[in-house]
């Protein structure tokens, strides 16, 4: 293994991490406020690639294009929440599971009709590099973890310092005891499935450039995405951001030990840690319910 | 019977688990400022009938009326925000929150924003706000469960075994407490401990096996020896 490449390999890993972070959030925040799973997490991810490809065509811009599709995915998450999720909250977890994958695959047919099957390219925004430790890393996957980082302290902001985010928390906990209190719970459900889909959108445009965009890319993280969420320990955000920087490097570092690993190392490490401890690194027993 | 004065009214109420029918045909009334005392045996139904009345079981027949306003179907937050209030048994608090924000949730759900009568029933809160509420004993806990409910002045606070696994002191405590706040809010205690419900209770109605079977609503029946007797 040549040394130099470890640097960039690092940063690599943190900026595949944080789009694996970007989308557990939303995933973990609904199951541990809603207990859904909720895989159409994964279209408004794409959704925001095919939003970000065609207004950066358009108008040339990236950056409006990463604010159409955070826009976008915020419309059709709210949408899909009125007219599927609110209906199915009372039934069982497979129940959401089942019904999300459904909503999942049809907005992939959508999203064929209206892109076609090529893959589309998204050019990098800032083609330019920066020095660190004497090799040169792209600008913008650094950028890609800044915003992870901001989108971080806003979350955490959000949970810990309003009353919204407070009732959240106590909703992840007792989302019964909260409803007593006076609580609407259904106006809980809604902006947390919001800023879910917000998210997952974000994390497609941020990806975009970094991929090729195509339909079926949402299913390509699937497992990447949900291995964070796991090892995070549902309804964890701290576990989560954890749990996708150790993903991240697995991958990017386990393809320059040897190509092959960075498919499989996930899956090894997150067996390990689910035989150690099977509620994730910050799962909770609290979440038993 | 339905006189109009009644904070709350229930009448032929049934509840089912699934095909299991626990509740048969309940009828109780709550007045202004009573204390209203639920007592059977473990599995009679009194929890099932507490959280029916605050929406979060559906019935399968009957009507809860609280001040002219029916019940029956709305979500247990639109009933906990027309004033009726449940308090678990499970003493289960927000533990990942501190005691401030545990009240906070209160005082949001309400809009009211003093604590001026949680600190005044309960003193030892005042010391322990910054506390994560998973921290603190079962009768600290039983303490914020009260106070975060008491928050918005409710009409009809249904309460779930309060003294349950609690000191005599901490009892005693409650037991005043309950009296105090009989001024402002009518109360429905499920209760084992016999001694407190008959000090404080204008009305007790025993159930058994889902039905109620006695209604003890003078003074020369609320007695301990007469409560026995339905257990
Ligand atoms: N979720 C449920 N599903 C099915 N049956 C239930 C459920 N909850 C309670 N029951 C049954 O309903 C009956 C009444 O239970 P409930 O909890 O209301 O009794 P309780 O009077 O509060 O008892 P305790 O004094 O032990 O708290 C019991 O037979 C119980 O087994
Ligand atoms: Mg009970």
């Amino acid at each position: 293994m040549d040394t130099s490449l470890i640097v960039p390999g690092v940063i690599f890993g943190l900026s595949i991490g944080s789009i694996y972070f970007l989308m557990a959030i939303g995933l973990s925040l609904c199951f541990g406020l809603m207990r859904i799973i909720s895989l159409d997490q994964l279209l408004y991810y794409s959704v925001g690639a095919y939003i970000t490809y065609s207004v950066n065509l358009h108008t040339g811009s990236f950056w409006l294009g990463v604010l159409a599709a955070v826009a976008a995915g915020a419309a059709v998450s709210l949408a899909i929440e009125r007219i599927v999720f609110r209906r199915i909250y009372e039934r069982d977890l497979t129940f959401s599971m089942i019904t999300s994958f459904g909503v999942l695959l049809g907005g992939v047919g959508i999203i064929k009709f209206f892109w076609g099957l090529v893959p589309r390219p998204v050019p990098v925004p800032i083609s330019e590099q920066m020095s660190i430790f004497g090799t040169e890393i792209p600008i913008y996957r650094l950028i890609v973890i800044l915003v992870a980082i901001a989108v971080y302290i806003a979350i955490w902001l959000f949970l810990n310092r309003t009353i919204i985010g407070k009732a959240i928390r106590a909703g992840i906990e007792n989302v019964e005891h909260v409803e007593g209190l006076g609580i609407n719970v259904a106006r809980l459900f809604t902006i947390t499935f919001l800023i879910a889909g917000t998210l997952s959108a974000l994390a497609g445009a941020l990806h975009a450039p970094l991929i090729m965009v195509d339909p079926h890319m949402g299913l390509e993280v699937l497992a990447f995405v949900f291995m964070v969420v796991i090892i995070g320990g549902l309804g964890s955000i701290k576990g989560t951001l954890i749990s996708s920087i150790i993903v991240g490097q697995v991958v990017s570092l386990g393809s320059l030990i040897y190509a092959p690993l960075a498919q499989m190392a996930p899956f090894a490490i997150m067996l390990l840690i689910l035989l150690v401890k099977p509620t994730g690194l910050f799962g909770s027993v609290l979440l038993k319910r | 019977m339905n006189t109009g004065s009644n904070l709350l009214d229930v009448e032929g109420l049934s509840v089912s688990y699934g095909s299991a029918k626990v509740l048969f045909d309940i009828a109780l009334t709550v007045g202004p400022s009573q204390i209203v005392a639920c007592v059977g045996r473990n599995g009679a139904g009194k929890t099932t009938l507490l959280k029916c009345i605050a929406g979060f079981l559906k019935p399968v027949a009957g009507s809860i009326t609280a001040s002219a306003a029916s019940l029956v179907g709305l979500p247990p937050y639109d009933i906990a925000k027309l004033g009726v209030k449940y308090i678990p048994q499970d003493k289960k608090v927000f533990s990942d929150l501190t005691v401030r924000e545990n009240l906070e949730l209160g005082s949001y759900a309400t809009k009211d924003y003093n604590w001026e009568p949680v600190t005044t029933y309960f003193p030892k809160l005042k010391t322990l706000m910054d506390r994560k509420a998973g921290y603190l004993s079962g009768g600290e806990r039983q303490m914020l469960m009260i106070g975060r409910a008491i928050l918005g002045n409710p009409k009809v606070l249904l309460v779930d075994e309060p003294t349950e696994g609690l000191a005599p002191s901490i009892v005693s405590h409650l037991k005043n407490v309950f009296r105090e706040l009989s001024k402002k809010s009518a109360l429905i205690i499920v209760e084992q401990n016999l001694p407190l419900v008959c000090a404080i209770s204008d009305k007790i109605y025993a159930m058994n096996d889902g039905r109620i079977v006695a209604e003890l609503a003078n003074e020369a029946s609320i007695r301990v020896e007469v409560c026995e007797q339905y257990l």
